[in-house]
């Protein structure tokens, strides 16, 4: 394809628009990714922080049924008492361990992990303690059982304030992340926009400076002959119409020289005339 | 077509609307008819083309039109 000032133009905008293009394309998904990854993070700590409050109400939950069911074994028979609380108890327990197990997978760090697993080996063991206490205490022998009870439930306890702790540390620092992420945002953009201004730019000095230089040749040149001054080189700078002009002007100047020349030598022949005849 | 007529139609791309004139006044300077000139004359015509043109064009492009006078042998 000739590389005519129309195609130059299609070509020189097309690029600069696709350039432009890219750049946006680039800017959105940057700003597309940083959100999502902001909005990740944040539902990951909110999620935990949920979580480690949910297997605090468990807990205290459990407990609480363990001891009433402590209290009412007597009063009210094994069977009932089981029934009534032990069984709420042990499912209380079982929702521990399983949220505990759904936070380790979702932590974002080791530390978090660890203490959300730690919640679930407690919960096993006061599980285990549980039932021997309980067992111990149907049998009126609740003596080293309600102990190894009291210590279990006590590591429980802890085990689910480490993990609230987590779980609060989570949220906060997804909040951090979030103004981290934000502010990378900006320079990032910034950056992206910039960039795509400068090609643009470079783009449009590029394509100016291929139709601007041979125009202000031939601008020079027709001053010159408009001057009477015909010992000019008419160079053709490029292969479009810009250089087409320059060769039917060449052509022209070259023509006007001859003509000169032609007109010159008669009108020298017609002045020797007279001398011949005298 | 004639020589002269292809002659004339590569000169009229370097010298224009004084083509016509250039050629018989080459074909003077070879002392042959513009009508009567053939393949034979095409050296001698494009070296006098070539000096002649070289006083109203650049060197390169005179050269050039010799050259293309020269090709149509």
């Amino acid at each position: 394809m000739r590389p005519t000032i129309k195609n130059k133009l299609v070509g020189g905008f097309s690029g600069v628009l696709l350039l432009m293009g890219i750049v946006a394309a680039i800017g959105v998904w940057s700003v597309l990714s940083l959100r999502r990854s902001a909005l990740e993070t944040a539902r990951v700590g909110d999620r935990l922080n949920a979580i480690s409050l949910e297997i605090q109400v468990h807990n205290l939950e459990a407990q609480r049924l363990a001891t009433r069911y402590m209290l009412e074994v007597k009063k009210m028979g094994a069977q009932k008492a089981r029934e009534q609380y032990l069984d709420e108890a042990d499912f209380e327990v079982h929702e521990i361990e399983s949220l505990a197990a759904r936070a380790a997978l979702i932590a974002p760090s080791k530390e978090k992990q660890d203490s959300f697993q730690r919640i679930t080996e407690s919960a096993n063991e006061y599980a285990q303690a549980l039932d021997a206490a309980a067992k111990a205490a149907e049998s009126d022998s609740s003596g080293a059982a309600a102990t190894a009870y009291e210590g279990t439930a006590e590591r429980l306890h802890e085990a689910a304030e480490d993990g609230e702790m987590a779980g609060r540390e989570a949220s906060q620092s997804s909040q951090a992340a979030i103004e981290r992420t934000s502010k990378r945002s900006v320079p990032l953009v910034v950056g992206v926009s910039l960039l795509g201004l400068l090609l643009a730019l470079a783009a449009c000095i590029i394509l100016a400076r291929a139709i601007l230089i041979p125009v202000e040749h031939l601008r020079e040149v027709a001053e010159k002959v408009s001057l009477g001054d015909l010992n000019i080189s008419v160079r053709r700078y490029s292969n479009d119409e810009i250089g087409d002009l320059a060769d039917s002007f060449s052509r022209m100047v070259t023509a006007v020289k001859f003509f000169r020349s032609e007109a010159q030598s008669a009108e020298d022949e017609q002045a020797a005339m007279p001398e011949v005849r005298r | 077509m004639s020589v002269y007529d292809k002659v004339l139609v590569i000169s009229k791309q370097y010298l224009g609307p004084a083509a016509e004139k250039f050629i018989q006044r080459q074909c003077k300077h070879i002392k042959t008819e513009p009508t009567m000139l053939t393949a034979t004359h095409l050296e001698q015509l494009a070296w006098s083309s070539k000096n002649a043109a070289g006083l109203y064009m650049d060197e390169s492009k005179a050269a050039e039109l010799a050259q293309k006078i020269m090709s149509l042998k």
